[in-house]
């Protein structure tokens, strides 16, 4: 009789337990419903990212960035209030993926930061222009990582792997290399909200699925777009002192001032993982592709084939976290490095600038 | 006639039993097969099912094991996935070609540890805190593991930490699971926990729970439509036949990736192998009978070199299956090749039925499966050790944070490491000028030898060494004793004398090569209740 009573016991503490979860999980469905249905206060740049396309709910949408630029129309299906609000919080996510600006603090980007290790990570370090890079004139220029461009390659299969990527998988991979984080469900608004975004973006811009668009991706650049002299982390460190480290640091850390992210960390925990692309010792084209179509900020296209190279070369030699599938150890040591060599790096260079002080004296 | 109806009336009580825990065994093989195949190796459905049925019946029929269950495995699937991703695109002709391949490599590789004693023999020096630290690992991996489908969201596949996916998914399942698939998986869990508080029922409680949550969707549908519900059911099975032939692609183009995933037959030849060998001594302690290891291996690899030509995953045991044999009273191989022809049924003839069984609630059924291999029973006396205990510990959390197969390496390097250095240190005693030892003397045991020797040598000249009680010293100990016998510095003594030995082992009426087997077989023995000590 005992042991039925315990056994009862327990079952009913089970019960309890998963009733007590089924009423938490009935709440928190309630909190994201809400949020769905909230207005969406946007960031700074998304306001005139959002107002320059012209959205807003209705029956069709013209789009007004194509009558600028060709003087054709073409009238498109509308958006309803729900896919104004997804657009506006993929938006959001795309330009402040840390909730910097938000209110309502991460809630606000679906608890976006969960899925990223560090602080620095947002969409628009390496999509920039909120996805949607343009000059002055409003053309997008080649190899700036438009966000449209690549919704309208929505699946594609992955060079390395021979996989079909969705776009959702497509954007796991960001979180897990380039945010050295972990993957969202594929099933999160989080996901979803992008999508919505990169899709209105590929409507505004008037592009078609299955074209390539010149700002598709990164312009990669091989060795064989060089003089072929060889790569050399030593120019390129040389060449990241002169261009890069007023705004990136010294030791590639980033720039951060009064809590804002002001330029990314390149190096250290809080930048992309050595299983990521970017990582020149990984994927020798696309990082350099990246700098040479996209840096320094305002004088893009001053540095050459090889210098982007070098740089790239050069940031790979840099501390940085350890990708996915490298394991604990490999984890643990890079971990290990990224906390010993910014201060030892720091201790030599005063050395060396002692020297050159005395040298000079 | 009356002899056989007694017979029969006799065998019915057992034969229903085998009956009902070999459909229990399918019902919960069925998901697990097709989830294996579909998110972990890459693989179509049918190749999970087979392997529920083909290799679940011939290990049944190979493995004389009372209590043993065949058939798809997580790790193994888990691992062929991630031999080929890198190398062709899932479930297209050359993947399925290449798996073939590579199960078929594993089974030759099986083959070796069969064939090479030592190998086999190897894979014995898993101990039991290993094994139930992998167990419990497992169980909690098991639960982790289905709760996204539980909630109805997409799985994630990919290698993360497990924990780490494991908050993320609860939380995902917390904020925006798909509520009626928690109220399906919520349903058949609390279903068959109640009803397993019922001693008539307890047998039935996993399939009572599958009809329950099973009904309450098919209302669902009837009520709100499954286009509204959008709760994942098993679906069509109808294309699986009675047998499927297919063949390992071996040809000059291929053999360049053959050999790159001949690493990966390895990894997965071992990974099968242990789980069996594990799997095995524990089930076989629990029930209080032995089978040679030697018998899973020869199960295994024969199994995993058919396979291959029947399109199916490769075998090895599954813990979670036989903890429910076993806790369902399950005694004898029947039950396995019940259950494989009973899954070959269902799948022929009631594809349609099983076609509507939600996901959630085959979730829900895993979830319960990984609680019972939970077993505080189990683990308590490996805490009253802490040697034991710290085994248990690191393989438990190896699999959590690292793999199956690094848990095991890590586990087995820690059993051995400890019983390295127990061996390492003999118990020497020096009363007056006797030095006595008791224990080993070898390499590892001679500094420690030594240092007594020398210490007691500085005391008094001559010293006695007494090594009657020792029971293994190897050639560098005998080199050590000769040497000291050499310098006339000890004097030896052994009391066993041949006469006494003589009389230990028995009767002079035995010939000869009789007596000589019984030696050996007595040294062992010795030797393995002094590690036991």
């Amino acid at each position: 009789m005992g042991a039925t009573s315990t056994g009862l016991l327990k079952v009913a503490l089970v019960v309890a337990a998963l009733g007590g979860l089924y009423l938490l999980a009935l709440q928190e469905h309630a909190e994201r419903d809400t949020l769905r249905q909230a207005t969406v206060e946007l960031t700074p740049d998304c306001t005139v990212k959002l107002h320059d396309y012209a959205l807003s709910p209705g029956e069709r949408y013209r789009s007004p960035y194509l009558t600028k630029l060709t003087g054709k129309s073409r009238d498109l299906r509308g958006y309803s209030d729900e896919d104004v609000r997804a657009i506006q919080r993929g938006c959001n996510i795309v330009d402040d993926l840390q909730g910097y600006w938000a209110n309502g603090g991460p809630r606000e980007r679906w608890y976006a930061s969960r899925f990223s290790r560090g602080t620095h990570s947002s969409c628009r370090n390496c999509h920039q222009g909120v996805g949607d890079k343009q000059d002055a004139a409003g053309n997008r220029p080649v190899g700036s990582n438009g966000l449209g461009a690549s919704w309208v390659m929505a699946d594609m299969y992955d060079r390395f792997t021979g996989l079909l990527l969705p776009y959702e998988l497509r954007q796991m991979q960001c979180y897990i290399n380039s945010s050295n984080g972990f993957k969202p469900n594929a099933a999160d608004d989080l996901i979803r909200d992008v999508t919505a975004y990169s899709r209105f973006l590929s409507a505004a811009l008037d592009l078609r699925v299955g074209n390539h668009y010149p700002e598709q991706g990164t312009d990669e650049i091989p060795a064989s777009a060089t003089e072929r002299r060889g790569d050399d982390y030593v120019r390129g460190a040389y060449v990241y002192r002169e261009k890069c480290a007023t705004c990136h640091g010294l030791q590639a850390l980033g720039t951060v001032e009064q809590g804002r992210v002001l330029y990314p960390a390149l190096a250290g925990p809080n930048s992309f993982t050595l299983d990521s692309r970017m990582n020149f010792a990984r994927v020798n084209t696309v990082m350099p592709g990246f700098i040479c179509r996209n840096m320094p900020l305002g004088k893009e296209g001053s540095l050459d084939n090889q210098e982007c190279r070098d740089i790239a070369f050069y940031l790979s030699t840099l501390p940085r976290p350890a990708g996915d599938h490298q394991g604990p150890l490999v984890a643990v040591w890079q971990r290990l490095i990224m906390t010993v060599m910014p201060p030892l790096t720091r201790y030599a260079e005063s050395l060396g600038r002692n020297h050159d002080q005395r040298s000079a004296n | 006639m009356s002899a056989l109806a007694d017979g029969l009336a006799r065998m019915l009580p057992a034969l229903r039993s085998n009956v009902l825990v070999g459909l229990t065994l399918a019902v919960v093989t069925l998901p697990q097969a097709i989830a294996f195949s579909t998110t972990l190796a890459g693989l179509p459905p049918h190749f999970g099912i087979y392997a529920a049925i083909w290799g679940v019946l011939f290990t049944a029929m190979l493995n004389p094991a009372r209590v043993f269950s065949g058939g798809p495995n997580t790790t193994m699937s888990a691992s062929i996935g991630v031999t080929l991703l890198p190398i062709a695109p899932p479930f297209g002709a050359d993947y399925i070609g290449l798996a073939l391949t590579l199960i078929l490599l594993a089974g030759l590789i099986q083959t070796l540890f069969l064939l090479i004693r030592p190998l086999g023999r190897a894979l014995d020096l898993i101990s039991e805190p290993i094994i139930n630290g992998l167990i419990c690992g497992i169980g909690l991996f098991l639960i982790f593991k289905s709760l996204t489908s539980f909630g109805g969201l997409p799985i994630n596949t990919e290698g993360e930490w497990p924990l780490w996916i494991a908050w993320q998914s609860f939380q995902a399942v917390l904020e925006f699971g798909n509520l009626y698939a928690i109220q399906i998986g919520l349903i058949t869990l609390i279903t068959s926990l109640v009803v397993r508080q019922i001693d008539a029922l307890r047998n039935w409680a996993i399939l009572i729970g599958v009809i329950a949550g099973t009904s309450y969707s098919a209302y669902l549908n009837a009520q709100v439509g499954l286009q509204n519900t959008l709760v994942e059911q098993i679906g069509n099975l109808s294309a699986v036949g009675f047998v499927y032939p297919s063949l390992p692609v071996f040809n000059q183009e291929a053999l360049s990736d053959i050999i790159s995933i001949l690493p990966g037959a390895v990894t997965l030849a071992l990974l099968g192998l242990f789980q069996t060998v594990a799997a095995m001594r524990r089930m076989n302690r629990k029930i209080g009978g032995y089978t040679d290891s030697r018998k899973g291996i020869f199960a295994d690899a024969v199994s995993n070199c058919l396979l291959p030509f029947l399109s199916s995953l490769p075998t090895c045991a599954s813990f979670n299956r036989m903890w429910l044999v076993y806790t369902m009273g399950g005694q004898s191989r029947l039950t396995s090749a019940t259950s494989a022809l009973l899954l070959l049924l269902m799948v022929l003839f009631l594809a349609k039925l099983i076609a509507i069984i939600p996901m959630p609630a085959m979730a829900a059924v895993i979830m319960v499966l990984g609680a019972n291999m939970i077993n505080w029973e189990d683990i308590r006396p490996h805490f009253q050790n802490r040697r034991e205990g710290t085994v248990f510990v690191a393989s438990f959390l190896s699999v959590l944070f690292l793999d199956l197969f690094e848990a095991v390496l890590v586990g087995s390097a820690l059993a051995i490491a400890y019983s390295k250095w127990e061996q390492a240190h003999p118990n020497i005693t020096l009363r007056d000028n006797v030095l006595k030892i008791r224990g080993n003397i070898y390499y590892g045991s001679l500094p420690v030898i030594e240092s007594t020797y020398h210490a007691a040598l500085a005391r008094t000249p001559d010293v006695v060494i007494d090594f009657s009680e020792c029971y293994y010293i190897d050639p560098e100990g005998i080199r050590w004793l000769a040497a000291m016998k050499t310098r006339r510095k000890a004097a030896f003594v052994d009391r066993r004398g041949g006469a006494d030995r003589r009389d230990a082992e028995g009767p002079p009426t035995q010939s000869r090569g009789e007596r000589r087997g019984e030696g050996r077989q007595r040294r062992r023995q010795d030797r393995r209740r002094r590690t036991d000590i």
